[in-house]
């Protein structure tokens, strides 16, 4: 069946190809990318016992070719289905080849009023509804890694802050002469999961956003988002249900010298309910979410004071998934030292590594791994927080662009002890484009950023204290020393320090039991290679070597070195 | 300005509906991590037990802390292992609850246990007794236990090769009962090694198994022995459906659906399916059944069990006992 495909995909792309040139040029278009990566990777364990049982190294790869076609029959329905080809290296006809459809979306206009879309979805609502937070992914990061982090998106479809689901979209607006400005609703519905008949009931998900704008200066809406088991699925089973309506509030003043004043604020409830489940009470709660930005024009600043206040029974399952599930197997040197243990993540896997990463929504809620983020796991809707942040931006026209943030944050109920948890976050980001500033023509981007987390918890019984300090800092040049040819250079540095206790939590949420853990953790991820760009940014062959050191001085986990040499050659149309 | 007061005031006056959150979330880590106390001693509610007539033992204990614990009940003359896990502050109902099955096989006999409590990361363990004075009674309908040698209805066939050995034994292997077949044999030019039909007219005369109807309702159970150093055995149940009940299955039109185990282990495993799930094997791979194409287990008219080996390997041997039919997943 498999040597049928190859002859039916080629018949299939030449209709596609006859149809091109048969039709006019904006009613069919072929869209996609193509991809090659070969790598040859090496771990080296430094434990007490030499490791003389895992493999250590490793050469591999592939090549694949997204294929899309991109159907305008007239200027109301535009139709895209796009499949994929791979094949690993060293397959051969049937052995490592797959043939999948990668994308299939329909969308239109009804009346001229209504937009639609049914097939894949890319979804967002606000930060507390529907929302891919990101919140463990480093920010600004280097070129050298960022082109293998840029992969992962195109992989698992993030486009900024969206989930890729499956069902229907519409949406419509509706322009007013008095009072109202404009009102315009979106709504969606979508399957998280399909029934097997027996124990896992059909799971939908849907939502829906009014956005009012008053005027130029006050605007206000409300969004909903559901998911919910459908009765009757499975027989007789307890029935899940998270609900979150929310209500956001915008005001736009403008004063002297063209300064501005964009105050946003959100508020909202969540209910989880597990029908018929007597262990599972269910949770209720709200979030408040206001800030004020500053803009000043004049002196490229802009200033942001802003509060957050989210229940530690809220959620939100949308709001709440993890892009990153820690929980998954690397496929990468799962295992190592001679006991064959399971090899912790490093920054290394976090960066580069498609198979710990998320493409949909998670009914339950994910766990979070401090190392990474121990502040605001699940971005702006953990919950169980409150506090303040402000952010200070700088943005000079001419190649320069600070960012700084500090969050003061406190846990609002206790977990474990009466004693509340303290976290702060600093971070810092900066990019330079010396060629802007210095006025010559070949790129030469610097970009650093530092992000620095505490939690602090004292307590009468010092037994209950925490205190874990996180470092990560990151520097990376991006050099074009010939036309079109550029060095990569990167480091990325993550330090782990102190003790913490991880809640272990049941399948409703609830703290079962607490891990104590301590950290001594230092990470170290260094990078150099060489990129020629052709025609655009978007098509690129790559050489790099990348270097990591992952050194645990508890010894909770030996320590180990992963380096890899890759070539990636990528490409999207 | 106004209007920015306006919008602070409704943000802070949300701010103040925040209900109540003294107390905290989970166990209190002061108890978690502080010194572990005994509160209530290690206990079971009867010293003698029916299982037979449906009583269960119930353990009980309290911790000054949660604490994952571990109960294991030990037969003194079987050497059965049931083994209780938790984590917890107490041990009470449910958790504490024995019905009389078994983790670690053989099954119990009627003899004295020892129930032994073990606590993560405490030196000490707590032990009571307790008496079996029935053992538990497994609902289900009873293809073989071999309790009572072969039946006449049965039809066995045995190759001719080196170190034949198809008989049912009674040497202190059993899991159940006090007898088990052993399935052993070398035989060079076929994987077949011997086989067994039970046709449905063994069990009540009629020309399909008194089943129910609904095949998510019916679960095939046995319990077969790995045998350690030994090469590996398949054991194949073939469940032949009489879809017309006509007493004469015709294959190639009725649906047959098939359950093949790899015995890659050592020592008794207890086998549990559900018949729902079992797929029509043609060659080892999944195929479309033959007849009707749906899972019929009340017109099972008979199951063939197979035992095989690859012929290049040599010899193979494997223990079975305790081929039963139940509606849930068998509790052995």
């Amino acid at each position: 069946m498999d040597k049928l495909k190859l002859p039916v995909l080629l018949l299939f792309l030449t209709l596609q190809v006859n149809a091109l040139h048969a039709q006019q040029r904006h009613t069919i278009e072929i869209v996609g990318g193509a991809r090659s990566i070969i790598s040859n990777n090496n771990i080296k364990v430094r434990d007490s016992v030499p490791d003389t049982t895992t493999i250590k190294r490793n050469t591999g790869g592939y090549a694949l070719i997204d294929l899309g076609v991109d159907v305008r029959p007239n200027k109301y329905v535009e139709i895209l289905g796009m499949f994929r080809i791979r094949n690993d290296y060293g397959g051969f006809w049937g052995s490592g080849v797959s043939f999948d459809v990668r994308q299939l979306w329909l969308k239109g206009i009804i009346g001229n009023v209504v937009r639609y879309q049914v097939g894949d979805l890319n979804l967002k609502q606000t930060p507390f509804t529907l929302y891919n937070h990101h919140a463990d992914r480093i920010d600004s990061l280097p070129a050298i890694f960022n082109l293998q982090n840029e992969i992962i998106s195109y992989e698992k479809f993030y486009m900024d802050n969206t989930w890729r689901q499956q069902g229907v979209n519409v949406d419509f607006g509706l322009n007013f002469s008095k009072i109202l400005k404009e009102i315009d609703f979106t709504g969606y519905m979508t399957r998280l999961n399909g029934t097997n008949f027996v124990t896992i009931p059909d799971r939908l998900m849907s939502g829906a956003s009014v956005n009012i704008i008053q005027s130029r200066h006050v605007n206000f809406g409300y969004n909903g988002f559901w998911v919910f088991d459908v009765k009757g699925t499975v027989p007789d089973s307890s029935l899940y249900n998270n609900s979150v309506n929310t209500i956001n509030l915008g005001y736009v003043t403008d004063f002297r010298n063209n300064m501005r004043l964009d105050c946003k604020a959100e508020f909202g409830w969540s209910k989880s309910v597990w029908s018929k489940d007597v262990d599972a009470s269910q949770l209720k709660d709200y979030f408040i979410h206001a800030y004020a930005t500053l803009n000043l024009p004049k002196q490229n600043l802009d200033f942001t004071l802003g509060y957050l206040n989210v229940g530690p029974d809220f959620r939100s399952i949308g709001a709440q998934s993890k892009d990153i599930n820690y929980a998954a197997a690397p496929n990468y040197y799962n295992y190592y030292t001679n006991k064959q243990i399971a090899r912790p993540l490093s920054v290394f896997d976090v960066v580069r590594n498609e198979n710990i990463y998320n493409t949909s929504v998670s009914s339950n809620l994910m766990p979070s791994n401090p190392v990474y983020n121990n502040v605001l796991p699940y971005g702006l809707a953990t919950f169980n927080i409150q506090g303040g942040y402000a952010k200070i931006n700088y943005t000079y026209p001419e190649g320069i662009a600070v960012n700084f943030e500090e969050y003061v944050l406190s846990e609002i109920r206790g977990q474990g002890t009466n004693s509340l948890k303290l976290f702060t976050q600093s971070k810092l980001l900066a990019q330079f484009e010396i060629n802007k500033l210095a006025h010559f023509s070949k790129r030469l981007k610097v970009n650093l950023g530092a992000n620095y987390q505490t939690t602090w918890r004292s307590s009468d019984a010092a037994i209950e204290d925490v205190a874990l300090n996180s470092l990560q800092f990151h520097a990376g040049i991006e050099f074009e020393f010939i036309k079109k040819m550029d060095l990569l250079l990167g480091f990325v540095g993550l330090f782990n320090k102190g003790n913490d206790f991880i809640p272990v939590r049941n399948s409703y949420s609830k703290v079962e039991y607490f891990e104590k853990v301590n950290y001594d953790l230092s990470q170290n991820y260094s990078g150099a290679g060489i990129r020629f760009r052709f025609l655009s940014d978007r098509i690129y062959l790559c050489a790099l070597y990348q270097f990591n050191t992952y050194t645990d001085k508890q010894n909770t986990n030996p320590s180990y070195n992963l380096d890899q040499f890759a070539l990636i050659f990528n490409m999207t149309f | 300005m106004k209007k920015i007061f306006l919008f602070a005031l409704c943000i802070t006056s949300l701010w103040s509906c925040r209900k109540d959150n003294s107390g905290f979330d989970g166990p209190s880590i002061k108890e978690m991590f502080g010194p572990f106390k005994m509160e209530e001693d290690f206990k079971a509610s009867r010293d003698s037990v029916d299982f037979g007539n449906g009583e269960t033992v119930l353990f009980t204990a309290r911790f000054n802390k949660a604490i994952a614990w571990r109960i294991t009940v030990t037969g003194q003359t079987s050497h059965a292992k049931k083994i209780i896990t938790g984590l917890s502050k107490t041990i009470d109902t449910p958790a504490g609850i024995w019905n009389g099955s078994t983790t670690i096989f053989p099954m119990f006999r009627i003899e004295n246990c020892v129930a032994v409590l073990s606590l993560d990361g405490v030196a000490d363990s707590f032990q009571v007794a307790t008496k079996i004075k029935s053992i538990k009674v497994n609902t289900g309908l009873v293809i073989a236990d071999f309790e009572n040698g072969f039946d006449p209805a049965w039809t066995k066939f045995v190759q001719t090769g080196a170190d034949m050995d198809f008989n049912i034994k009674n040497d202190g292997y059993a899991p159940q009962g006090v007898k088990y077949l052993n399935m052993a044999g070398t035989v060079n030019w076929d994987w077949l090694i011997g086989m067994i039909d039970y046709p449905a007219s063994a069990y009540g005369g009629g020309k399909t198994l008194p089943l129910p109807s609904n095949p998510d309702q019916v679960y095939f159970n046995c319990l077969i022995y790995g045998v350690p150093n030994t090469n590996e055995s398949l054991v194949l149940f073939q469940f032949k459906e009489d879809e017309h009940a006509t007493g004469n299955i015709d294959p190639n039109t009725n649906d047959e659906y098939d359950l093949q185990i790899h015995v890659n282990w050592t020592g008794w495993k207890l086998i549990s399916v559900r018949y729902s799930d079992l797929p029509y094997l043609n060659n080892g791979q999944p195929a479309v059944p033959k007849g009707n194409n749906q899972h019929n287990p009340d017109k099972i008219g008979k199951i063939s069990m197979l035992e095989l080996a690859d012929p290049s390997n040599g010899f193979a041997s494997c223990k079975i006992d305790y081929l039963i039919f139940t509606s849930s997943p068998l509790e052995p």
